[in-house]
C-alpha cells in the first residue's frame, strides 16, 4: 500500500515540476476536437450531440495513448525501472501506483476537454455533470489498467510509439464501446444505462485484475 | 517439454501427419464436389466446408498461444514459448483465412460484403489482437524479455475476447450468422463434408504447427553452432 502511494506521489511530483505530459496531452486532445469539427459536414443540433460521445471518447483514448507512451519513457533515463523492479515488494503495488498517476492526469485531461468540447459543441453537460465525472473514471481507469502494463512493454521495443496503439486499441474496444454508450445515455435521457455500466464495470474488473498479477513479468529482473 | 539436439520429436510425427493431411485433402475436396448443392444459396453455400473449419483451427491457435504462454511464465521453459509463438503465427494465417471466405459467402447470401454481426467482428478484432501479438514479437530484442512480453499479451488478448464479444453485442450489430450445428442448421448430405472440412483444418493447422516449431528448433541449433564456433561472438546474434 505504501509503495502505490510512494509511487504516485513520485510521479505526480515529477509531472508537477515539469507539467510536460500534462500540457502535451491536454493540447492534443484539444487539437483532435478542433479537428473533428473541421473534419465533419457541418450538423443540426441533433446530429452533433449524437456523434459528441464518439468523439469525445476518441479523443480521450488518444490524448490516453500520447500520456501512457510517455509514462515509462521517464523511467528509462538512469535505470530508474531497474530501481523500481528491485524494489522488494509485489510488483503489482508498483502497478497500481502507475496507473492511478495515468488516471490522475488523464482525469484533468478529460475534464477539461469535457468542458470545452461541450462549449463548442452546445451540450448541456452540467445537470449531469456527476454521473459524467464517474462514467469518465470509469472509462479512463480501464484505458490505464492495460494502457499501464503495455506503456511499460511499449517503451522497450523498437517502434516504441508505433506499438503502443497497435498493442491497446484492440484490448480497448470493450472500453470505449461501454463508455460512448453510457455517455450517449447520460446525454440523451440524464441517466446511465444499465448495461453499459455493467461493461465498464466488468471490463475494468478484470482488466485491473490481470494487470495487477501479469505486472510482475513486464519489469525485468 | 523438450528437444533433442536432432530434428526434434516434433519431426517424426510431422511427416505421418503430412500422409494423413494429403490424404484428408483428397478425401475433404471429393466429398465438397459430391456434396448436395444448396437449394436457396446455390453453390456459394459450399464455402460452409471451408469458413467454420477454418474459424476453428484459428480459434485452437490463440487459445494455445495464450496456453502456451501462462505455461511459459509459470515454468520458464523456452519450448512453450515456441509453442506459443508458433501457434498465433498458424491461427493468424488461418484467421486471415476466415476473414477473407467471409465476406466472398455473404456478398453471396446475405449481399453484403460486410456486416457487423457480433462474431464478425469479434473475430476481426481477433484478428488485430493477435497480428499485434507477433508484431510485439518482431519488435522486441532481447529473446528471454519477448517470451515473457509476448506471454503477457497472448494472456490479457484472451481474456479480451469475451469482454469484445459482450461489448460488440451492446454496440447493436445485428446477429444473422446462424446458430451453432446443434439447432439442425446443416441440411442432408452436408454432414461428412463438414466434418471432413473441420478434420482437415485441423490436421492442417497441427502439421504446420509442428512445421513453425521445427523451424524453431533448427533456428536455435544454428545460434548454438554459431556461439561453438566463435565463442567471443555476439550472444543472441541472429
Amino acid at each position: 500500500m505504501n509503495v502505490l502511494a510512494s509511487v504516485l506521489w513520485k510521479d505526480l511530483l515529477c509531472e508537477w515540476r515539469s507539467r510536460d505530459r500534462l500540457v502535451a496531452m491536454l493540447v492534443f486532445s484539444l487539437l483532435v476536437v478542433l479537428v473533428f469539427q473541421f473534419a465533419l459536414p457541418r450538423q443540426d443540433a441533433a446530429h452533433a450531440r449524437a456523434l459528441a460521445p464518439g468523439l469525445l471518447w476518441i479523443a480521450y483514448a488518444f490524448a490516453a495513448l500520447l500520456g501512457l507512451n510517455r509514462a515509462f519513457a521517464l523511467e528509462l533515463e538512469n535505470e530508474a525501472l531497474s530501481g523500481l523492479a528491485l524494489v522488494p515488494v509485489d510488483r503489482g503495488w508498483i502497478f497500481l501506483g502507475k496507473a492511478a498517476a495515468n488516471v490522475a492526469l488523464l482525469a484533468v485531461v478529460q475534464g477539461v476537454t469535457a468542458l470545452v468540447f461541450a462549449a463548442v459543441a452546445d451540450l448541456e453537460i452540467l445537470p449531469v455533470a456527476g454521473p459524467l465525472a464517474g462514467v469518465i473514471a470509469l472509462g479512463g481507469l480501464g484505458i490505464c489498467s492495460v494502457g499501464t502494463v503495455f506503456g511499460a512493454v511499449a517503451v522497450r521495443t523498437s517502434y516504441r510509439e508505433v506499438m503502443l496503439p497497435l498493442l491497446l486499441l484492440p484490448l480497448l474496444m470493450p472500453v470505449l464501446i461501454g463508455a460512448v454508450r453510457a455517455t450517449a445515455g447520460l446525454l440523451e435521457s440524464g441517466s446511465v444505462p444499465g448495461d453499459a455500466l455493467r461493461l465498464l464495470l466488468v471490463t475494468d474488473a478484470v482488466y485491473l485484475i490481470i494487470s495487477f498479477l501479469v505486472f510482475e513479468y513486464v519489469l525485468d529482473e | 517439454m523438450s528437444h533433442g539436439e536432432g530434428e526434434g520429436p516434433g519431426a517424426r510425427l510431422r511427416r505421418p501427419l503430412g500422409a494423413l493431411l494429403a490424404a484428408l485433402v483428397a478425401v475433404f475436396a471429393w466429398l465438397v464436389v459430391s456434396a448436395p448443392i444448396d437449394g436457396v444459396q446455390g453453390v456459394i453455400q459450399k464455402i460452409l466446408y471451408v469458413h467454420p473449419a477454418c474459424a476453428f483451427a484459428a480459434y485452437a491457435g490463440f487459445g494455445l498461444t495464450a496456453f502456451g504462454g501462462a505455461m511459459y511464465l509459470w515454468r520458464g521453459d523456452e519450448a512453450w514459448d515456441r509453442l506459443a509463438a508458433a501457434a498465433a503465427e498458424v491461427g493468424v494465417v488461418f484467421c486471415t483465412l476466415v476473414i477473407l471466405t467471409g465476406p466472398l459467402w455473404a456478398k453471396g447470401t446475405w449481399g453484403h460484403w460486410w456486416s457487423w454481426d457480433p462474431r464478425l467482428a469479434v473475430t476481426l478484432v481477433l484478428w488485430f489482437i493477435y497480428l499485434a501479438y507477433t508484431l510485439l514479437r518482431s519488435f522486441t530484442e532481447d529473446g528471454e524479455r519477448t517470451a515473457r512480453f509476448a506471454a503477457v499479451y497472448g494472456i490479457v488478448g484472451l481474456a479480451a475476447v469475451p469482454l469484445n464479444y459482450a461489448a460488440i453485442d451492446l454496440f447493436g450489430g445485428r446477429a444473422i450468422h446462424p446458430e451453432n450445428l446443434a439447432s439442425g442448421s446443416l441440411g442432408a448430405g452436408m454432414g461428412w463434408p463438414f466434418a471432413a472440412g473441420v478434420a482437415t483444418a485441423l490436421v492442417a493447422f497441427a502439421w504446420l504447427l509442428l512445421l513453425r516449431l521445427e523451424v524453431e528448433a533448427l533456428r536455435g541449433r544454428l545460434l548454438r553452432r554459431a556461439a561453438e564456433a566463435d565463442p567471443a561472438g555476439r550472444p543472441g546474434a541472429p
